[in-house]
């Protein structure tokens, strides 16, 4: 006997969680990472701090806006929310994160309300628990991801690693395009290390991807499979798009950028970065749905 | 009380009745499902078998379902049964991902998670699921696996290829199998062409729910 086929099923959910969900990491990645690197470079460089200050707010509560909106839009009970803060299941990492993301939303509120007042103070106060909010802010989903055990390439802890480098690409990614937008404020030296941070995350990140899809060593078949579907199926051209755009050129062009002063690079380099996050995020997210599970 | 299942593939013939009786009894809408059996055709003409597999969910002692829910509408009752809170859920869907059985569905009219009880409300009144009582060759065997007496504890002492799905999950489901066959509980063991067969459509749909 050879080969065996289902010849009669019913019709089965090939995507439960699509593009909002993708949207959804990708926006969370940018106001986390905008928000660790701003700390990070207001502690480093206080002369330049009026940049962060004022960016790391704005970008965070647009972002995480963005991440909010997306999250409960993708709820088919859209109204009833609420109940993960009055019903909360506290084994659950869906949980978690929201609980963690309301209280890095009133960090980003309060920093937001010291630039406007310029009262730095307030700011300076909560960086520490806003930082700590924001790494969990960041690998949260990585648990979420973690506990759909059904998707078994989703794995605790590398998902928390890609994450934390993917706020980094984003962070430094979105710095780069308002420093350029308004007319290169930045001094060279933090203009340059914002590109460091970009290179840099980008090479480890597609590092991590490269090397769990080529050479780690599946631990089941479902994962097996779920490889050949981002590297040679139907989420490949999404994935090696993404791949190029997240990765190598903005590598390529921030090479350049920083070896011979020419910074419009950096910048061009930070739009593909972040175009192509939201590729491989959302290839990442795809593929394992698609095959079946009973 | 720990509640479980058991199917005897051998007895099993693809009749439905079983899937019949859980959609009237449990309301199921259209393009969702609680219990459903699949078939597989293995081989080739003249040398070919067909597998029967009733799939329900498997009330897993340790369900991810259940883990991942946040706000508890996944459940646990006392006699083991994975229960589920309409009015509680939200509708996020990580049960579905989380579920490596594909048992649980957004059902489309009331907008939360669903999925096989055991037909809770009936055990609690003292009455069989549905399924067991309509399936004519009794392939559906349920009943109490703490009871050393009861059928299915009898029939899982008396069965060397007792299987679950999936066991390497550790779900420790509280579903069994006898007399079945990989090809049968590994969804990869087979393959799944989409388009017309003999008797239906074979199909992913692309996207759930209403975005
Ligand atoms: S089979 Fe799926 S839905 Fe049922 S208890 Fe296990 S994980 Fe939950
Ligand atoms: S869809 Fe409903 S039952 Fe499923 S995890 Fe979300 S809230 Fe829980």
């Amino acid at each position: 006997m050879i080969g065996a086929e289902v010849t009669f099923d019913v019709a089965l959910p090939k995507i439960v969680w699509g593009w909002l969900v993708s949207t959804n990491m990708w926006a969370k990645s940018i106001a986390t990472g905008t928000f660790l690197l701003g700390i990070y470079f207001i502690k480093k460089y206080p002369e330049q701090d009026n940049f962060f200050r004022k960016w790391l707010p704005i970008l965070g509560l647009i972002f995480i806006g963005i991440t909010l909106l997306v999250t409960v839009l993708d709820l088919h009970h859209i109204f009833r929310f609420w109940k993960i803060f009055f019903h909360p299941h506290f084994t659950s990492a869906v949980t978690l994160g929201a609980w963690v993301v309301s209280a890095f939303v009133i960090v980003l509120l309060i920093s937001f309300w010291s630039w406007a007042t310029g009262n730095k103070k307030l700011l300076d106060r909560v960086m520490i628990p806003g930082f700590i909010l924001a790494f969990f802010s960041t690998i949260y989903t990585a648990g979420i991801m973690g506990e759909a055990t059904a998707r078994e390439v989703w794995v605790f802890p590398s998902e928390m690693i890609s994450m934390l480098l993917s706020a980094m690409l984003a962070g430094s990614a979105a710095y780069l395009i308002i420093d350029a937008l308004y007319g290169n404020i930045l001094q060279e030296k933090v203009r340059r290390e914002l590109g460091y941070i970009l290179f840099g995350s980008a090479g480890l990140s597609a590092a991590m991807f490269i090397g769990e899809l080529f050479f780690a060593k599946m631990h089941s078949e479902f994962s097996y499979e779920v490889v050949k579907v981002l590297a040679f199926g139907e989420v490949a051209p999404f994935f090696w798009i993404g791949i190029v755009f997240a990765f190598i050129i903005p590598m390529m062009l921030v090479g350049i950028a920083n070896e011979y002063r020419r910074y419009r690079y950096a910048w061009i380099a930070s739009i593909f970065a972040l175009i192509g996050l939201w590729l491989i995020k959302h290839a990442w997210l795809i593929a394992p749905q698609t095959l079946p599970l009973s | 009380m720990r509640l479980g299942f058991l199917v005897d593939l051998s007895r099993c013939m693809g009749c439905m009745a079983c899937a019949v009786a859980c959609k009237a009894e449990n309301n199921v809408p259209l393009h969702s499902w609680r219990l459903r059996v699949k078939y597989i055709d293995q081989g080739e003409f003249p040398d070919v078998k067909r597998h029967f597999v009733p799939l329900r969910c498997n009330h897993c002692d340790n369900a991810p379902c259940e883990r991942i829910c946040p706000v508890s509408a996944l459940h646990y009752l006392p006699n083991g049964i994975v229960n589920v809170d309409h009015e509680r859920c939200i509708g996020c869907a990580s049960c579905m991902m989380a579920c490596p059985y594909n048992a649980i569905y957004i059902d489309p009219i009331t907008n939360s998670a669903d999925k096989c009880t055991y037909c809770a409300h009936r055990i609690e009144v003292g009455l069989m699921p549905a399924c067991v009582v309509a399936c004519p060759t009794h392939a559906n065997i349920f009943g109490d696996l703490d009871d050393p007496e009861s059928e299915i504890s009898k029939y899982i002492k008396n069965h060397r290829d007792v299987m679950v799905r999936k066991p390497e999950l550790n779900t420790h489901p509280k579903h069994f199998y006898v007399r079945g066959s990989t090809v049968a509980l590994d969804p990869l063991a087979s393959e799944r062409p989409e388009g017309y067969t003999i008797f239906t459509e074979v199909k992913f749909l692309e996207h759930i729910g209403g975005h």
